[in-house]
């Protein structure tokens, strides 16, 4: 073999090694961009239900109010299942565009747990607080919002404790507590100043 | 269950009281658990001390500078850097017209009306309203802030004003445009009348034999710094100038009051009426209180009894967020971190121009945890707590309360961490309520409203928080030094103004 035969050789054997170390960080850099991409897929199967009325308690940046808001949904028997479409169609209205308070993509309730008869506990998706606007106020109107329409719609709850992603987070955006229950009276003295 | 159950905050004093008493209740036998246990105790209550006590406190005044003009007075924070003070010169022009900055590299380029000033970092030379300038120190480039020398920005800003400067250097105090308030003293038998050229509004406390009162916001200057009386009541009037305030020194024989008179332009300084003291016969002399010294314009000075149950009357002033948490992105390049921070600076300097003692939670841009900052306030035991915050939403003033329900307060050695607020919840309403009426009077827009803003709950002394946002569509007028220092007066007015119904409640 020619001296020059062998340096195309390696040449061509070096080029084929650093292409396979190209493709390789691409197909990590894809893999971890798909991961960090909102999760807009349905997390759960379309519910069976008669179509009822509720009342949906949506957040209004521009005034800096929230205001009750009938909607006709298909509900199940289950209270909890019922809870979770309820809060499904509500942050449904945030992730609108546009919308009277913009949620993220992907901001969504995974489920909702009836514990001790009067105790909700409200399980959301990452997208839900990663992608939050962050600022006292926008976090309290999402915070009111919700407590206040499971609250309306399933008599007997009066506490919901909202999870990120099956765990406790510290706040929404860096400013509404997420560690405490949420009481529905304190709730209501909320709304009722904002009126 | 993935959250935690309900936690409980032990004070400092509470556990005192309990390391001191805990062996009383052990039987004897347990001589070395005793030990033991009280070892341990010990060493935690060494380690909250070492941990919390150099976190709050009070750090040394800050230096700064008062600049005052025909129409507007204000104060600046002065930044040392190679031993020389420097001051931000966009926030010194601010007040007085449309004013930007923008730096390319290692250049400053900044417009005030139709005049022009360039800077070069860390150069002396630059180029002021079309004249070239020689800088006493080189110019600081900091965040894109420029920072010129102290000494060189009273010629700046009298070739960017146009106007006639006089800086008084020993003082910090700049004088624009021949501003200045003078005054004349009559000494007469009842008392001494000082009379000034425009209204004051003077800080003034007392002291055995000196009655003081202290200007920030007015130009009073003087042509005599000490004058001796023959007066049975006074005997001396000095007047200094330090840190950017004058100080008016009434040296007198016997207890003094101030009072105001013809629409503030004159005030008169009169004998303080004798106090009948209500000493209980029973009562070593020791324990009664001192002759009355009564100030004006500020709330008595605590007793020695009051200051043996209570702890001083301390704000602290929690600025949102810091270090890796930068807080809401206000614009493109305004953190709200930052915003926080400066303004927390602008209330501590307005508390204490106002005699109240400030202590800030963070006073550099760190991070700390948010219950940290509700156990630095609850084991310094704070009569006050004050979270800022700030936001791009919105105009005008936010005051938030918790939104926890009120409960009786519980005296006993614990106290729940989780609502560690419900007892101070109605004193903070209270409080909120007045800070809105004073932002009110200030015509800063403003609105009240409770919020489960973390961490009102586990404070427990009044807590507020306020949360500021731009004054009109300028996203950037929330870090405005003119807006900030608005917003920072009116709430510093209202903790004076609340300050009795708050001392009444702890």
């Amino acid at each position: 073999m020619t001296r020059a035969l062998t340096f195309a050789t390696a040449l061509l054997l070096a080029a084929v090694v650093a292409m396979g170390v190209y493709l390789h960080i691409l197909r990590r850099n894809e893999r971890e961009r798909a991961q960090n991409l909102p999760d807009t897929r349905p997390i759960s199967a379309p519910v069976a239900g008669p179509a009822s009325h509720v009342i949906l308690y949506l957040a209004y940046d521009g005034p800096g109010t929230v205001r009750a808001q009938e909607a006709t949904i298909a509900l199940p028997a289950d209270p909890a299942q019922r809870g979770r479409e309820i809060l499904h169609a509500l942050l449904g209205e945030y992730v609108k565009r546009p919308s009277s308070h913009e949620l993220p993509a992907g901001a969504d309730v995974k489920d909702v747990f009836l514990v001790s008869g009067n105790t909700a506990v409200v399980d959301t998706t990452p997208a839900f607080a990663e992608g939050h606007r962050s600022g006292i106020f926008v976090e309290t109107l999402t915070v009111a919002s919700l407590v206040k329409t499971l609250t309306a719609n399933l008599p007997g709850v009066t506490r919901v404790k909202i999870l990120v992603d099956g765990k406790q987070r510290e706040t929404l955006a860096g400013h509404a507590d997420l560690e405490c229950f949420y009481d529905v009276v304190t709730v209501e003295q909320l709304l009722q100043q904002l009126q | 269950m993935p959250w935690s159950e309900p936690k409980h905050v032990l004070l400092f004093f509470e556990l005192s009281f309990f390391a001191s008493s805990s062996n009383r209740w052990l039987p004897p036998r347990n001589e070395k658990r005793r030990t033991a246990k009280r070892s341990v105790v010990s060493a935690v209550v060494v380690a909250v001390l070492l941990f919390v006590l150099p976190a709050i406190a009070p750090s040394a005044e800050e230096k700064q500078l008062s600049i005052y003009g025909p129409r507007v007075s204000y104060s600046l924070p002065v930044s040392e850097q190679n031993t020389q003070d420097y001051v931000a010169l966009l926030e010194a022009l601010e007040p007085f017209g449309k004013v930007s900055a923008a730096s390319e590299g290692q250049k400053w380029k900044l417009r005030f009306d139709d005049l022009e000033a360039e800077f070069r970092q860390n150069a002396p030379l630059a180029k002021v309203a079309g004249r070239k300038f020689e800088l006493p120190a080189p110019f600081v480039l900091e965040s894109n802030r420029g920072l010129v020398p102290l000494r060189s920005l009273p010629a700046i800003l009298g070739l960017m004003l146009r106007t006639k400067t006089e800086y008084h250097e020993a003082g910090r105090r700049l004088f624009l445009g021949g501003a200045a308030t003078r005054f004349t003293t009559d000494v007469r038998e009842a008392g001494l009348s000082v009379s000034f050229s425009a209204p004051v509004n003077p800080l003034i406390s007392t002291e055995p034999g000196k009655l003081r009162m202290t200007f920030t916001r007015d130009p009073v200057v003087a042509n005599t710094y000490i004058l001796k009386a023959e007066n049975p009541l006074v005997s001396s009037i000095t007047f200094s100038e330090n840190n950017g305030r004058a100080e008016l020194v009434v040296q007198g024989s016997a207890p003094l009051l101030a009072k105001f008179a013809a629409g503030g332009k004159t005030i008169d300084i009169v004998p303080a009426p004798r106090e009948e003291q209500s000493t209980p016969p029973s009562a070593p002399p020791a324990a009664a209180p001192p002759a009355a010294q009564a100030p004006v314009a500020v709330p008595a000075l605590p007793t020695v009894q009051t200051l043996a149950a209570k702890p001083p009357f301390i704000v602290m002033l929690d600025a949102g967020h810091g270090g890796d948490d930068r807080g809401a992105l206000l614009s493109e390049t305004l953190e709200e971190k930052g915003v926080t921070l400066a303004f927390a600076r602008r209330l501590r300097s307005e508390l204490q121009s106002r005699g109240i003692s400030a202590v800030m939670s963070r006073d550099a841009d760190v991070t700390i945890p948010m219950e940290q900052r509700a156990a630095m306030a609850d084991a310094a035991r704070v009569a006050v707590f004050v979270s800022l915050h700030a936001a791009s939403e919105g105009r005008g003033v936010r005051v938030y309360t918790a939104m926890i329900n009120s409960a009786t307060r519980k005296f006993g050695a614990f106290v729940s961490w989780d609502t560690a607020q419900a007892g101070y919840v109605l004193t903070s309403r209270a409080l909120a309520d007045i800070v809105k009426a004073e932002l009110g009077k200030h015509e800063i827009a403003n609105s009240e409203l409770p919020a489960p803003l973390k961490p009102l709950n586990n404070v427990a002394a009044a807590a507020i928080a306020i949360e500021v946002s731009p004054s009109g569509a300028d996203l950037g007028s929330v870090n405005a030094v003119v807006y900030q220092q608005r917003i920072a007066a009116a709430i510093a007015e209202a903790i004076v103004v609340g300050r009795s119904r708050v001392e009444a409640e702890r």
